[in-house]
């Protein structure tokens, strides 16, 4: 998987599109979420896996797990350098994903409803994520790790612009 | 809201055009114990619905409870007495409960919306603008057939709402409520220009509101009965029979073929609920869209109107191929019926359940003007990816329409018109990176139908998404602007970039 580029100049059509990235404190959401789930597992492991078998085994089971959320924590910073978002003249771009890149274009006329939410990570650091509702339930455009003031305005700016541009189904 | 009150054909008492939006219905709606049930002269004011209704609703439970009690009376034979008792209590009381929900139901249709209030004890009262329906189904069950009620369902725009049901009325009533109700909802908002003054002027209840009707298809009841058979529900249903005799035979004792019981009993309801389902598919055009009708036991009707469909499929499985056989399906915008008719759901409605290729292009030309053919074919690296679905992959699109077929087994063919598509996603995996490929998808409203443009070119897909949203665009307001019959005549200059 040649996964080269981590950065922001991706795709060559991109040419005249402006990408916006989310706050650089989403790094550190995302972090903290994979610490909280890494030092239970391993702690969880390791403890079975002591009980279980030597207490060696479960040093090294432990040990394994840890390895794995430092592994996870490198593909952390590549996914969250690949999100991005554009506000075009009629619809909205978000971009997302390393290994599986994806683009998704939602035209404002057709959001149904804008969510805001904010889990208590992402609370603690005043970032938020942004989601956009169509009526395909597949079309999934969301914009996490967006500062909370940023994420109102673009909130009501879409919600202004989706009501201009409104098309029946 | 709605300006202009129906062309409120016949007398409405209620007064409808100048009357201020008044906030208290239920005074204003004299509640009016009309004594014959639903007389659809005026449908103004209030009504209840047919009162052998709280039966038809409860027998579907009836049903399941007779089973169960007829297993209790089998397995113990003893005390069957006392559940016997208990479960006459059970049934007694959902009939109670159905009579007084029955009691406590009226219906009025008014200023083009559709009011039902219902319950007892909490009051609920549901307003169903008519310009929103998407669709108006007329359904019978079994123990309505027999009793000659039908129910209405309203099929509204909004993705989770479960829509409006009267259930139920006199199957007459019901299918001229339905004209009635439909007629309205062409005169507000879409004014399809050409139905509304007829049905306007059709006063009178009877023949006129039918209108013409074009058959175009029937479904040929021995091909179903193959189509079934040789279907994914078929196979699994043999598969399991088949199944079910080996372990008679090999095993023969009756304790353990008898727990296999309950898959066979689903196997066996999955495969005729197809067949019930599909059985006798009848489709004329009409003035206001595609009649629809089906069902052996369970009948249902529906109009499916031109601008509601968000897309449409054709399915050629690999068997039914080499008989030359195929299924067109629909998807028309409306909610997920959650509860009842789950299986139902999952499925698009089928135009053609089985059919020749020369039906489904028919019905093609009938829902879609000018289809194109999925004539521009994946580039060759896609083989690396789908070796199999290669040879299906392809896509075309001009200004109104995208289709793309994909699949080796199970080919299927989808048409989605540009002005329905709600967002378009690019995607990009890692196999198809390596060798240069990305897909392109179109959502439309729902869950169900997506059409993937799957495996092109990196620069062509990159191109697409660049491209689609400015077609998608200028095909809604293109539609927005000649809204009406089947106006918006682009000429159909095939906008294919390169």
């Amino acid at each position: 998987m040649s996964v080269a580029e981590p950065d922001t100049t991706a795709e060559p059509g991109d040419a005249g599109i402006r990408w916006q990235r989310p706050s650089p404190l989403l790094l550190r959401a995302r972090r903290i979420q994979a610490g909280l789930v890494t030092v239970p597992v391993a702690l969880a492991g390791g403890l079975i896996a002591g009980a279980a078998g030597s207490p060696a085994l479960g040093l090294g089971v432990g040990l394994a797990l840890v390895a794995a959320g430092l592994l996870w924590e490198r593909f952390l910073a590549r996914r969250v350098a690949a999100w991005g978002y554009a506000e075009r003249r009629d619809d909205l771009m978000v971009r997302r994903g390393v290994l599986i890149r994806r683009q998704s274009v939602v035209p404002y006329g057709r959001m149904q409803f804008i969510d805001v939410t904010a889990g208590p990570v992402e609370r603690s650091l005043g970032l938020a994520t942004l989601r956009l509702h169509t009526a395909a339930a597949a079309s999934d455009a969301r914009i996490p790790g967006l500062d909370r003031a940023q994420a109102a305005r673009l909130r009501d700016q879409l919600a202004v612009l989706g009501e201009a541009q409104a098309a029946g189904l | 809201m709605t300006g202009p009150s129906p062309g409120g054909p016949g007398p409405s008492p209620g007064g409808p055009g100048p009357s201020p939006g008044d906030p208290a219905p239920s005074p204003a709606g004299s509640p009016a114990p009309s004594g014959p049930p639903a007389v659809p002269d005026d449908i103004a004011s209030w009504h209840r619905l047919h009162p052998l209704s709280p039966l038809v609703r409860a027998g579907r439970h009836l049903v399941g409870i007779g089973i169960f009690v007829l297993l209790l009376l089998v397995a113990n034979q003893r005390q069957s007495g006392n559940d016997l008792v208990v479960n006459l209590v059970i049934i007694g009381l959902v009939l109670g409960a159905g009579v007084v929900s029955w009691l406590v139901t009226r219906w009025q249709v008014a200023d083009g919306v559709l009011r039902i209030e219902t319950g007892l004890v909490r009051r609920e009262s549901r307003r169903f603008p008519l310009s929103q329906v998407q669709a108006i189904d007329v359904v019978q069950t079994g123990l309505a057939r027999v009793l000659g009620l039908a129910e209405l369902r309203l099929r509204m725009a909004g993705a989770d709402s479960s829509g409006g049901r009267l259930a139920c009325l006199p199957l007459a009533d019901a299918e001229q409520l339905r004209q009635r109700l439909l007629s309205m909802t062409h005169a507000p908002g879409v004014a399809s220009a050409p139905a509304a003054p007829r049905d306007a002027a059709g006063g009178q209840p009877g023949p006129s509101v039918a209108g013409p009707e074009r058959p175009l298809f029937r479904v040929r009841s021995e091909r179903l009965v193959g189509a079934v058979a040789l279907s994914r529900t078929g196979a699994y249903a043999g598969v399991v029979i088949a199944a079910l005799v080996v372990a008679i035979v090999l095993i023969g004792r009756p304790g353990v073929t008898a727990s296999l019981l309950p898959v066979v009993i689903g196997v066996v309801l999955a495969v005729w609920r197809q067949f019930n389902g599909e059985f006798g598919t009848v489709v004329s055009a009409a003035p206001d869209g595609l009649r629809l009708r089906s069902g052996l036991v369970q009948t249902t009707a529906e109009t499916i109107r031109p601008g509601r469909v968000q897309a449409v499929r054709l399915v050629e499985p690999l068997v039914w191929r080499a008989l030359g056989w195929c299924r067109l399906e629909v998807d028309v915008a409306g909610p997920r019926q959650r509860r009842e008719n789950r299986s139902e759901a999952q499925r698009l409605r089928a135009l053609i359940p089985v059919g020749s290729r020369a039906d489904a292009e028919q019905m093609l030309g009938e829902l879609l003007t000018e289809a194109p053919r999925p004539t521009r074919r994946a580039p060759a690296n896609a083989r690396w990816k789908a070796p199999l679905a290669y040879h299906f992959l392809a896509w075309a699109g001009d200004d109104r329409y995208v289709v793309t077929s994909r699949g080796r087994v199970c080919r299927t063919t989808t048409w989605v018109p540009l002005e329905k598509v709600q967002s378009i996603r690019w995607v990009q995996g890692p196999v198809q990176r390596l060798l240069g490929l990305a897909s392109v998808r179109l959502d439309v409203a729902g869950r169900r139908v997506t059409a993937s443009i799957t495996d092109r070119d990196a620069a062509e897909a990159q191109q697409l998404l660049a491209r689609l949203p400015d077609l998608a665009r200028a095909a809604r307001e293109g539609s927005g602007a000649a809204r009406g019959g089947e106006g918006s005549s682009a000429a159909p200059g095939a906008v294919n970039r390169a």
